[in-house]
């Protein structure tokens, strides 16, 4: 139990051995492994990884990743959690699409203000999904796993209850062709808006009152409020921003698969929250670090688009997914037990 | 504490008092009126075939309900409970039919649903109470370690082909014109209710909830307290399938979906909390009354699946908000 503490003692660890484990988690050792072993391993066992156009893929695999599992990120380092990051995802791609399909009826012609119409209702919906997670979570201080269980329960229902499953076509052909499938000096538009979206994650941890304030709430919400921070709307913000980037997610999304689902997002809870622990984020708020996260977002698709390629059976996907995510916490808990004895 | 509340209106008939009655019967009283209001539109809803039916489908969500709250009572959390429903299903299913699919195989059948939940309990709390992995995320993995297996080992269909046997015996017997699920959930109930109040193990899963310092201090040894407590529970669900299967008549790998929110649900609902050490198999069983009465309701007056859902999650989140008040006074 308090072994979480210790990491935090870096300065004045006792042994060598101590401070030297402290050094490897703490500059991601464990994610940095994993992503080194998985690239060399795949290269090895299947050449085919190395193509550019496989690699353009997993590029886009991990744009479309990256940015929910900042996010979840985001969410948990404030001390929270967020389950409902999948169905933000299905129900914005829904919305997305649905705009567009109407939109283009009243506006033949201006795709692209319909587009942006439709990005800007899509955000709107993100962020009043955190507004209400944040509402909920600070106001009644209710556990953020359950309330953001319940929305993903309500935002899965409403967005399957209006399309009854069915995928919403009529999707912006510009769209598809200049976002999903578009590129910007050879690499994909998606991966750009991704690593946008993490310089900004970055900039905002490190430089900004507002990354302190989500560390300051994460770390211990009542010694945050003692020291005159706001602890209410840093965790509205932070949730804010997370539904903002599943939004993002969710309309980058339906332009990668040219319409708009209910049904995509279903592992999406498992697999940002695998990226944020993998990369290194506390469950139990205040440490978490963007760079880190991506490395973890990347070496997650690197082993997905491993699999696909040695035509591992998807569902197994789910079990590797599992296991990685177990046994990556199971290492970091045992070197910190090594350190401590 | 009941007991107080209880008396108080006795003593002085205030509007207090009133309110005291309100608050420790809340659920109960939640219970009719959903009821009433479900009768008002649909007749049926109140007919004596129908609280037989609610019975009977109370029971099933019972059993998982108290299996979640023997973990939720220490802080834990099991979200593979669902797919462990499902991948016991198709286990169990399996080997009944390899047995050759004869009512004698039922024991096999047994054998390996509880083999399957044993070691799914037993590296949960292994990998919660030994390695010190947080819950929720040790369960999150191990939930899609298990839905992987379940709709990987029988090619992702039904198992077809069990003993006649099992759905005569467990799923249409009725004793004393009562369902045999209905007497397992309450015979479960006795036990656990039994095992909570009165043993040492149900009261170190208490103080483990209410303060985990506090219970080492005291001289509990936690760890084995609660890899038991994650056998138990995964136990447990292994018994609820094996209910749910003889239902269904097939090993299903889709039978367990929805329950892992489902049992949540319901120990939430009935007032089992969620920061450990409050609560009990009474919670779980009035809270799996609560959820079955309204699906049952909604199912009654034709009300969309997907909206069901959207209802689910706003019940979730309203009981949470009504039961945080308990803890303030």
């Amino acid at each position: 139990m308090s072994s979480e503490t210790a990491t935090m003692t870096v300065a004045n660890a006792p042994s060598h051995r101590a401070s030297r484990i402290d050094r490897f988690l703490m500059q991601g050792g464990i994610v940095i492994t994993f992503l080194v072993v998985a690239v060399v391993a795949t290269a090895l066992i299947e050449p085919r990884f190395l193509n550019r156009l496989n690699l353009l893929n997993v590029m886009r695999n991990f744009a479309l990743l990256l940015i929910p599992s900042l996010a979840q990120m985001l969410v948990m380092t404030a001390g929270g959690f967020d389950l409902s990051v999948g169905a933000v995802v299905a129900a914005t791609s829904v919305v997305t699409a649905a705009v567009m399909l109407v939109g283009s009826g009243y506006f033949p012609g201006m795709e692209l203000v319909v587009i942006l119409a439709s990005l800007v209702i899509a955000l709107g919906v993100g962020a009043l999904v955190g507004l209400v997670n944040a509402g909920l979570v600070a106001t009644f201080s209710l556990s953020p796993f359950m309330v953001t269980l319940a929305m993903m329960s309500v935002l899965m229902g409403i967005a399957l209850y209006f399309t009854q499953g069915i995928p919403i076509y009529g999707v912006a052909d510009s769209f598809i062709a200049n976002v999903g499938r578009g590129q910007f000096l050879g690499l994909p538009i998606v991966l750009w808006i991704g690593l946008a979206v993490l310089a900004a994650c970055i900039v905002m941890q490190r430089f900004t009152s507002l990354g302190r304030h989500i560390y300051a709430v994460g770390s211990d919400q009542r010694s945050a409020r003692l020291s005159g921070v706001s602890t209410g709307r840093t965790l509205l913000v932070a949730y804010m921003l997370a539904g903002l980037l599943a939004a993002l997610t969710g309309f980058l999304m339906t332009s990668r698969l040219g319409s708009g689902q209910s049904t995509i997002g279903g592992t999406l809870a498992l697999e940002t929250i695998a990226a944020a622990v993998i990369g290194g984020v506390s469950l139990r708020g205040g440490v978490g670090r963007a760079e880190l996260v991506a490395l973890a977002a990347l070496f997650l698709s690197v082993i997905a688009n491993a699999m696909n390629l040695v035509q591992v059976d998807s569902k197994y996907q789910t079990l590797v997914l599992g296991a990685v995510l177990i046994i990556s916490l199971a290492i970091e808990r045992l070197l910190l037990r090594k350190r401590q004895s | 504490m009941s007991m107080e509340a209880k008396t108080q209106p006795m003593a002085r008939l205030s509007g207090l008092s009133l309110m005291d009655v309100l608050r420790v019967a809340r659920l109960p009283i939640a219970i009719v009126v959903v009821l009433m209001l479900f009768g008002l539109v649909e007749p049926r809803v109140l007919s004596l075939g129908n609280f037989r039916n609610i019975a009977l489908q109370t029971s099933y969500l019972a059993i998982f309900a108290m299996a979640q709250t023997m973990v939720l009572l220490t802080r834990g959390f099991d979200l593979s409970l669902g797919y462990t429903v499902s991948l016991v299903s198709v286990a169990a299913s399996m080997a009944m039919v390899a047995m050759g699919g004869g009512d004698a195989s039922i024991l096999y059948g047994v054998g390996a649903a509880l083999l399957v939940a044993g070691v799914i309990g037993l590296a949960n709390g292994v990998l919660i109470a030994g390695i010190g992995i947080n819950p929720l995320v040790t369960t999150l993995g191990m939930a899609n370690i298990v839905l992987a297996f379940a709709s990987t080992i029988s090619g992702g269909f039904p198992v077809t082909g069990l003993p006649k046997g099992l759905t005569a015996e467990f799923a249409q017997r009725s004793p004393l014109s009562i369902p045999m699920p209905i007497w397992i959930a309450a015979l479960v109930f006795v036990l656990l209710f039994l095992v909570l109040k009165a043993t040492r193990f149900g009261r170190s899963l208490y103080i483990i909830g209410a303060n985990p310092r506090a219970a080492v201090a005291a001289g509990i040894r936690t760890v084995p307290v609660l890899v038991a407590a994650y056998t138990l529970c995964a136990l447990l669900a292994a018994l609820g399938a094996l209910l749910l299967t003889a239902r269904t008549g097939s090993g299903e790998p889709n039978l367990g979906g929805n329950l892992t929110l489902e049992a949540i649900a319901a120990a939430v609902v009935g007032g089992v909390r969620l920061s450990g050490g409050e609560g009990g198999v009474g919670a779980a069983v009035l809270g799996a009354l609560f959820v079955t009465v309204l699906s049952n309701g909604m199912n009654l007056v034709q009300i969309d699946g997907y909206l069901q859902q959207i209802c689910l999650g706003v019940i979730i989140i309203v009981s949470l908000i009504v039961n945080r008040d308990d803890a303030r006074r």
